[in-house]
């Protein structure tokens, strides 16, 4: 916008091709009305640097642009002596001049800048609002990715840690314990633990171990571990129990994962007593495909087969354990409680 | 910092900067706010070929992407770079780097810039927005007086066998880790 006003007759402007060629544009005297969008407005209006509505305007006396008072003499101090929009030298302060008259410009347009102000606040709160789920978006992503990266590691870690870990006492418990096991005489898959979710009444405070799978990741199975009907099994041993373990465990592995945990929980209690002495070791399991009936499972079968086999729907399988022979004549096959060496026992690494 | 091995002068220059920024620190609400005002008009203009949005929550941190121009040997070709701004922004420049490794005279191997508008050059007036297509057409017409990557610089002159050796870096900086 040229200036309207006559330049003092002691100086000479340097106008451009533009200005020299332009007509000057009528004043609107009668009660023509002129449409400007508010985009235009607002880029008209608007000081470039802090992209907010002009507060007390101030103009570059050479080349006419305006900024906020506040910003145009912070931009001046911090930066170089120069227009921030056409870089033409500004030499200090005295190269800019209050726009009064533009002031009121704004000031007619919006009689309420509090208002106006209010409204921006608005814009940018709801702009907020659609910047904020995506950044929640992103972060859950990230997340998931950590968690993916991590779980990545662990496994990784697994694999290269012996499995044959450090003995450790073990009858300390620990609110959270895993357990990795390794029967080197056994000639099913060495590595196979059993994540134990705890039992309720539990009296050891041992309510958790978490055993996982060494390798390869295989699908994990839940299982609901209840004593047998028919078998008084006294004490400690006669709680329900939540496992959860990889479905490439077998039957075998469950009795002696159970003979281990009894074992231990019952020197945990009394910590006299030694393994040796606790009790059957032969543990016999059972599963109910039906309400009332008791299926004898066969040792070698993997839990993912007696999934199919006995059970099918979709739900934890349900098992039985019993530390009496088997009811009917069919001992489980491959029973795996050979003599437990004493050291066996130490397998159980704690963390 | 070293403090010996520089000009007097020019230190001195600096600190007198600083103390006068000093004087009237801008309050972080006003950044933020010009800021907001940006990502604003940036999410309305949809620029074709630049994108900046901020990294998570944090307003002083966004990441932009842009996509080499239609035309130039990095066409096809998209990067991510970060920007940083300091609590002094607008009046001195974000920090401008290249995430995304890229064979330029101008940007060296840490994805620094070598561009006068953001050191020396810099105006309050530019926004993210500018920026990024100031860098964008950067790509296509490098400063090869002044390069940081003086190898791509004398390649230059052979678009043929520049364009080659960059589509094979990008591939083994960009592609093949994007699919591993």
């Amino acid at each position: 916008m040229a200036t309207e006003a006559a330049p003092p007759s002691n100086k000479t402007w340097e106008l451009s091709l533009y200005e020299l060629q332009r007509t000057p544009q009528e004043a609107i005297t009668d009660n023509t009305e002129i449409a400007v969008s508010p985009r235009s407005l607002h880029s008209e209006l608007m000081c470039p640097i802090c992209l907010d509505m002009l507060k007390n305007t101030m103009t570059t006396k050479e080349c006419l642009h305006r900024f906020c008072q506040e910003c145009i003499i912070t931009a001046l101090r911090s930066g170089n002596k120069e227009c921030p929009t056409c870089r033409k030298k500004l030499v200090s302060k005295r190269s800019l001049r209050h726009d009064p008259n533009f002031d009121a410009l704004i000031s007619k347009i919006y009689p309420s800048r509090d208002e106006y102000e209010a409204h921006q606040e608005r814009v940018l709160a709801k702009l907020n609002k659609h910047h904020n789920p995506a950044a929640l978006t992103t972060s859950i992503e990230e997340g998931l990715r950590l968690q993916a990266m991590n779980r990545a590691q662990r496994v990784r870690k697994q694999v290269n840690e012996d499995p044959r870990v450090e003995g450790s006492t073990s009858g300390e418990i620990q609110p959270r314990k895993r357990v990795a096991r390794e029967h080197s005489h056994d000639s099913n898959p060495d590595n196979v633990s059993v994540e134990d979710e705890g039992g309720a009444g539990s009296t050891t405070g041992s309510e958790t171990g978490t055993v996982e799978l060494v390798a390869p990741p295989v699908s994990e199975i839940e299982l609901v571990f209840k004593p047998h009907p028919m078998d008084e099994i006294e004490d400690i041993a006669a709680y329900t129990r939540y496992i959860k373990t990889t479905a490439n465990a077998s039957v075998d592995h469950l009795a002696k994962y159970l003979y281990m945990r009894l074992a231990l929980e019952r020197q945990a209690r009394e910590p006299g007593t030694s393994t040796e002495d606790s009790g059957d070791k032969n543990y016999t399991i059972y599963i109910s495909p039906t309400p009332g009936s008791h299926v004898l499972l066969s040792g070698a079968l993997t839990l993912e087969q007696v999934n199919e086999k006995y059970w099918k729907v979709n739900k934890p399988l349900e098992m039985f354990y019993s530390s009496k022979k088997p009811l009917q004549n069919t001992p489980s096959t491959g029973s795996p409680n050979e003599k437990r060496p004493k050291e066996k026992e130490k397998d159980m690494e704690e963390v | 910092m070293s403090t010996q091995n520089i000009d007097p002068a020019a230190s001195g220059a600096r600190n007198k900067d600083m103390s006068d920024k000093g004087n009237k620190p801008k309050d972080t609400h006003s950044v933020s706010k010009r800021l907001q005002q940006e990502l604003m008009s940036l999410m309305m203009s949809g620029e074709t070929g630049v994108s900046a949005f901020p990294d998570g929550d944090n307003l002083f941190k966004w990441v932009g992407t842009l996509q080499g121009a239609e035309g130039t040997v990095y066409e096809g070709l998209k990067y991510k770079l970060t920007l940083d701004f300091p609590s002094s922004y607008p009046y001195t420049a974000p920090v401008v780097k290249f995430d995304t490794p890229i064979f330029h005279p101008n940007v060296d191997t840490n994805g620094n810039i070598c561009l006068d508008i953001l050191k020396e050059e810099w105006s309050a007036l530019y926004t993210v927005k500018t920026i990024l297509i100031s860098i964008r057409s950067l790509l296509g017409e490098p400063n090869n007086n002044s390069p940081l990557n003086t190898h791509a610089a004398e390649l230059w002159e052979n678009q043929v066998a520049y364009k080659k050796l960059l589509l094979e870096k990008y591939k083994k900086d960009v592609t093949d880790k994007e699919s591993s």
